[in-house]
């Protein structure tokens, strides 16, 4: 447990130092400054369209900067070696591999409140008042970064940082369309409906995490709709984070 | 003691090391030479754990050498080290003693930047080192938990002639206090000086072990090296 809160805590510090970060950070903010104007521009919806617009703006964001920072993670390690000298110490792979988790997800979810602050600054502009619906919305979408830092992590372990984030979109998109896939393995044939199934049962269903639109219409989540994704994520966390592991474990330092 | 017995490892159908086996006593200084690609590195790789050999065994006083309690009381500084940039040296040193379930104080990873000439720059981040600066940084973290056996890939390159001069004072000091100190060497006149006892090995085969004084006989090792291996 040591070795992973060290690990954790530098990469943390290795993160938040990137001078990327604070680029994307910036025009994160900016877009969300922006909303003022996109809401002044609807016709008497200014909240709905402020919370819209900035909630996409945080979710957007934030996985921009899970991917900039998520997929050179462990690759930068084994290119530069750096893994030489963390494993001739007394460190397990699996430390390794958690407490990169750990440091990402604590970088990422630090960006994520700050961009929740500005919003909610905007909201509070705009006339509306703090609400809980959208907190749990930045929740869930905590936990649905946790997902995506681990499979940033998982691409960054096999393979270079421009393909991992290509990978790392296409599970995005394809998380996001499990319902639309789902519909369409229906009205296909038996050999397809098969592999529509497969791909439909691994790859993580996004949807779960996504309550924005309970936001811009105030309908409050069910306690089921919060707790099931959390330990949805949890569950798909651990399989990313041992996958990883055995990609690290199989390769010849 | 490092007993390695009967070790090989092969990449497809190179064996890059042979049937290797080797013994190095307890407060010997211990040069391991050979040509470009003749099986240092790997060697000294898998005796850390860091890659999987196919046969033989490699034990440090009777425990396999990949194992978690051998780990904490060895060092190794891989070959041209690098580190994380946006770290300082001392941050670097913190991070690397938490590793171990012996901390070592800030104060201690300040006395260790200190023999290694880095003191003064403790606070600069690495990324703004020179190649020696980092040589030394590498030096420092393998001493961190104050190993007893000291690997050391290639120590002495990329130094000028006077940090050449410090490491091997370092290195002398470090065998006083009774550390076994195993190193992969290019630079032959630096092993004649400070070394005890050699290995040498070519293409993945270990042609000699022993001591420095035998094998070169009244010949520097240099000459003594080039004509066993021509």
């Amino acid at each position: 447990m040591k070795n992973i809160i060290s690990i954790a805590k530098n990469t943390f510090r290795e993160t938040i130092r990137d001078k990327i970060l604070y680029g994307i950070l910036a025009f994160a903010f900016l877009f969300l400054g922006m909303t003022i104007f996109f809401g002044s521009i609807s016709l008497g919806e200014d909240i709905k369209v402020v919370k819209d617009f900035g909630l996409a703006g945080i979710y957007i964001f934030s996985v921009i900067i899970a991917i900039f920072l998520g997929t050179s993670l462990v690759y930068k390690e084994i290119e530069k070696k750096t893994l030489y000298i963390i494993f001739s110490k007394p460190v397990k792979i699996y430390e390794f591999i958690v407490g990169k988790f750990f440091g990402l997800w604590i970088s990422v979810t630090l960006n994520v409140l700050l961009m929740t602050i500005v919003y909610f600054i905007i909201v509070k502009i705009k006339g509306g008042g703090f609400d809980l619906i959208s907190l749990y919305a930045i929740l869930l979408l905590i936990f649905e970064l946790a997902i995506f830092v681990a499979v940033t992590i998982l691409f960054s372990s096999v393979t270079t940082p421009l393909a991992g984030a290509i990978f790392a979109i296409i599970i995005l998109y394809i998380g996001h369309s499990l319902a639309t896939i789902k519909q369409y393995a229906i009205k296909s044939g038996q050999f397809m409906r098969i592999v529509i199934d497969g791909a439909y049962y691994i790859f993580p269903n996004l949807e779960k995490f996504n309550l924005r639109n309970s936001v811009v219409h105030e309908v409050s989540p069910s306690s089921g709709q919060i707790i099931y994704p959390i330990l949805y994520s949890i569950l798909y966390v651990v399989i990313l984070l041992w996958a990883s592991s055995l990609a690290i474990k199989k390769q010849d330092l | 003691m490092l007993k390695i017995k009967n070790l090989t490892k092969e990449y497809g159908k190179t064996k890059v090391v042979d049937n290797l086996s080797l013994d190095v006593k307890e407060g010997v200084m211990f040069g391991f030479l050979g040509p470009n690609g003749a099986g240092k590195t790997t060697t000294m790789k898998m005796i850390l754990g860091l890659t999987d050999y196919d046969k033989g065994s490699i034990k440090i006083d009777d425990s396999d050498s990949k194992s978690i309690k051998v780990k904490e009381r060895i060092g190794y500084m891989p070959e041209d080290p690098y580190f994380y940039d946006h770290l300082s040296a001392l941050e670097f040193m913190n991070f690397m003693a938490s590793l171990f379930s012996k901390e070592q104080s800030a104060l201690d990873n300040n006395t260790l930047l200190n023999e290694v000439g880095l003191d003064k720059v403790a606070k600069k981040k690495i990324g703004h080192f020179s190649k020696g600066m980092k040589q030394r940084l590498g030096l420092a973290q393998a001493l961190v938990n104050d190993p007893e056996y000291l690997f050391l890939d290639e120590p002495l390159d990329g130094l000028d002639p006077i940090g050449r001069r410090e490491f091997k004072q370092i290195l002398l000091k470090l065998k006083k206090k009774g550390k076994t100190i195993f190193f992969n060497s290019h630079i032959l006149s630096d092993v004649e000086e400070i070394c005890d006892q050699i290995g040498i090995i070519n293409k993945g085969k270990l042609i000699y072990s022993g001591p420095v004084k035998k094998f070169r006989g009244n010949k520097s090792l240099e000459d003594a090296f080039v004509e066993k291996l021509t």
